[in-house]
């Protein structure tokens, strides 16, 4: 699949806009992390590496993404209302009153496969879900995003054990390596690194990407679609925690902070995006 | 055949061994707990049993992956690690999502005696009850305990099976289908233990002993803790004058709990006494007889303390 950069590029930037729009309207959210796995969502769901179909979200043969960073939620809110899995009208109400868009995703919504908010489970479902496709021989795959943080529960390296034992090759763990957790740094906290190495001797196959290039995004992820492979594969995936808004970036404020008037404005210019213009490929307006 | 005689957890694991080798999506997950009965299992439907290592909380997430999927799965472990170790999972992925899977707990209460508190489940019930939608079956006999598997398979819910081990006397005839959810083993006058699991034959001998005192005592398996049968049991309380909950579990949030819950918000004023584990961690460490003795739930410090009581 051909996929414009320019085109990528420019819904990242809509997506962005939309996140920080709903914290700015909710007066909650957690807004770095959504921020730092923007252009890997973008990636996936624009650039042809996740199959769906927003109007039979139940599709049998639909590849699997489970939202194993649930406080990132609402990036992917912005996404599934785009794609058509629900109105985009719905986005306005997030966080409000009887709302179906919550802080954390649930399977109430069109497009989310599992609960998450809980950190740590989201590997061993999608282990579940890929152990499943084999044994029924399916071809479809299952990707997991999980935050850098979260690779401190215990849980995620049972299910990357679990992982490796069984082959699960049709099995990708993306992990948004913002080198933040909440409060802290990572490796001022307790130490990630060598964090390529750890997924390595766990069995998997590692690449380390820049998660803000949708080349290397790209490569990394058509790559996981190569039949033959017998390991499940990890993509390190580098990124900057509140990409894209500058006063946001690598601020440990900016994990859950709500942008004031003047600083939502600052973001909208450096963003320039209008929130209501349709982004669509060149040449298939 | 008859299960009667059976140990307990063959006659669950026999019955779920025929409905799996009758449904292929039924998968068998076990956090490295073997049982007698599961050889066969392991052997024949290989590729339906799957050992997830000491890993309770993979185990739960796997389980939920594989049910999404479309499979129909039985996850197995301890007790109290299959419940406690991984009750956030249990929370956000069974419970959150309303997933049909079977949690089997082995070893309810203190049947792992001597092994000490790591190995006790006297808080399950307690934990286990504040999750919505599922359901808690807790089988007296080993013909209940096969007619638990097949209603497990069968659930649309997700469900907690506590498992006793051994030899448990038959209670129940073949064909029963347990659809109540409490059943009035021995009928009575002037009292009503109400017991679950291995307590139910307890309550059927005290019920004996007080005989001995004049006093006709009713017994009730309550084999499905939740959720319990409200208006069967509001009907049943009101013939009785005094009810005795009998439980191997914390006196805090076991079935006396959920009992006295039910009268309380429907207004049923009527004696209750629970016997239960004493709020605190065992230690010193015997056989199931020694520790019950310890606790104050072997026959004669119960019969005691009933006598005192009424």
């Amino acid at each position: 699949m051909d996929i414009s950069i320019d085109f990528l590029e420019k819904k990242s930037r809509w997506v962005r806009r939309q996140i920080v729009e709903m914290i700015f309207n909710a007066k909650k959210g957690h807004i770095g992390g959504a921020l730092s796995c923007t252009d890997i969502l973008v990636s996936l769901f624009y650039g042809g590496i996740i199959r769906y179909d927003a109007k039979n979200p139940s599709w049998p043969e639909r590849d699997r993404f489970i939202m194993s960073k649930g406080h990132s939620g609402i990036a992917l809110y912005a996404i599934l209302a785009d794609l058509g899995f629900f109105p985009l009208s719905e986005l306005a109400t997030f966080c409000k009153n009887g709302s179906m868009l919550g802080g954390h995703p649930d399977r109430n919504i069109p497009g989310i496969e599992a609960d998450s908010g809980s950190l740590g489970q989201g590997l061993g479902i999608g282990a579940g879900l890929s152990l499943c496709a084999k044994l029924d021989s399916r071809k479809y795959k299952t990707v997991v995003l999980l935050g850098d943080g979260e690779c401190y529960e215990g849980s995620v390296w049972e299910a990357a054990m679990f992982a490796s034992h069984h082959q699960l090759d049709n099995l990708v763990a993306v992990i948004d390596r913002n080198q933040q957790c909440v409060t802290d740094f990572t490796e001022d906290c307790v130490r990630l690194e060598p964090l390529i190495d750890k997924w390595s001797a766990f069995g998997w196959e590692v690449t380390s990407i820049d998660g803000h290039s949708y080349k290397d995004i790209l490569h990394a992820l058509n790559d996981s679609r190569v039949d033959g492979r017998e390991k499940p594969l990890a993509i390190v995936a580098h990124t900057t925690k509140g990409k894209g808004i500058s006063f946001m970036e690598r601020q440990l404020r900016w994990h859950h902070g709500v942008p004031t008037m003047d600083e939502l404005e600052t973001a909208r210019k450096e963003l320039d995006v209008d929130l209501c213009e349709i982004v669509v490929e060149e040449g298939k307006k | 055949m008859t299960d009667a005689g059976l140990d307990i957890r063959d006659a669950f694991f026999d019955e779920l061994y025929d409905i799996a080798a009758a449904d292929s999506d039924v998968l068998f997950l076990t956090a490295d707990m073997g049982a007698f009965s599961l050889e066969r299992f392991k052997k024949n439907l290989n590729r339906q049993y799957i050992n997830v290592g000491v890993a309770e909380q993979n185990m739960i997430s796997v389980a939920t992956g594989l049910t999404l999927g479309g499979k129909k799965v039985f996850v197995y472990a301890v007790a109290p690690f299959v419940t406690m170790r991984c009750y956030e999972q249990i929370k956000v992925n069974i419970s959150g999502m309303c997933l049909p899977i079977t949690i089997i707990g082995a070893g309810p209460g203190i049947t792992y005696n001597s092994d000490g508190p790591t190995h006790h489940a006297v808080q399950d019930i307690a934990i286990m009850r504040a999750l919505p939608g599922m359901v808690i079956l807790n089988p007296s006999d080993p013909v209940m305990a096969s007619r638990m598997a097949r209603i497990s398979y069968e659930s649309h819910y997700p469900a907690y099976v506590r498992i006793d081990k051994g030899r448990l006397p038959a209670i129940y005839s073949p064909g029963e289908e347990f659809s109540d959810g409490l059943s009035l083993v021995k009928r009575g006058r002037d009292l009503l233990i109400i017991a679950t699991g291995l307590m139910v034959h307890k309550g059927l001998k005290i019920a004996e002993e007080l005989k001995k005192h004049s006093i006709d005592t009713a017994v009730m398996d309550l084999y499905r803790i939740k959720p319990v049968n409200v208006s069967l049991l509001l009907d049943s309380v009101s013939q009785y004058g005094r009810i005795v909950t009998l439980e191997e579990q914390s006196i805090i949030g076991g079935i006396g709990s959920a009992v006295m819950e039910i009268l309380v918000d429907h207004g049923t004023m009527v004696p209750v006494k629970r016997f239960a584990l004493e709020d605190k961690y065992c230690e010193r460490y015997g056989d199931r007889e020694w520790m019950h003795k310890h606790y104050g739930l072997d026959d004669r410090t119960l019969l005691n303390n009933i006598l005192a009581w009424l």
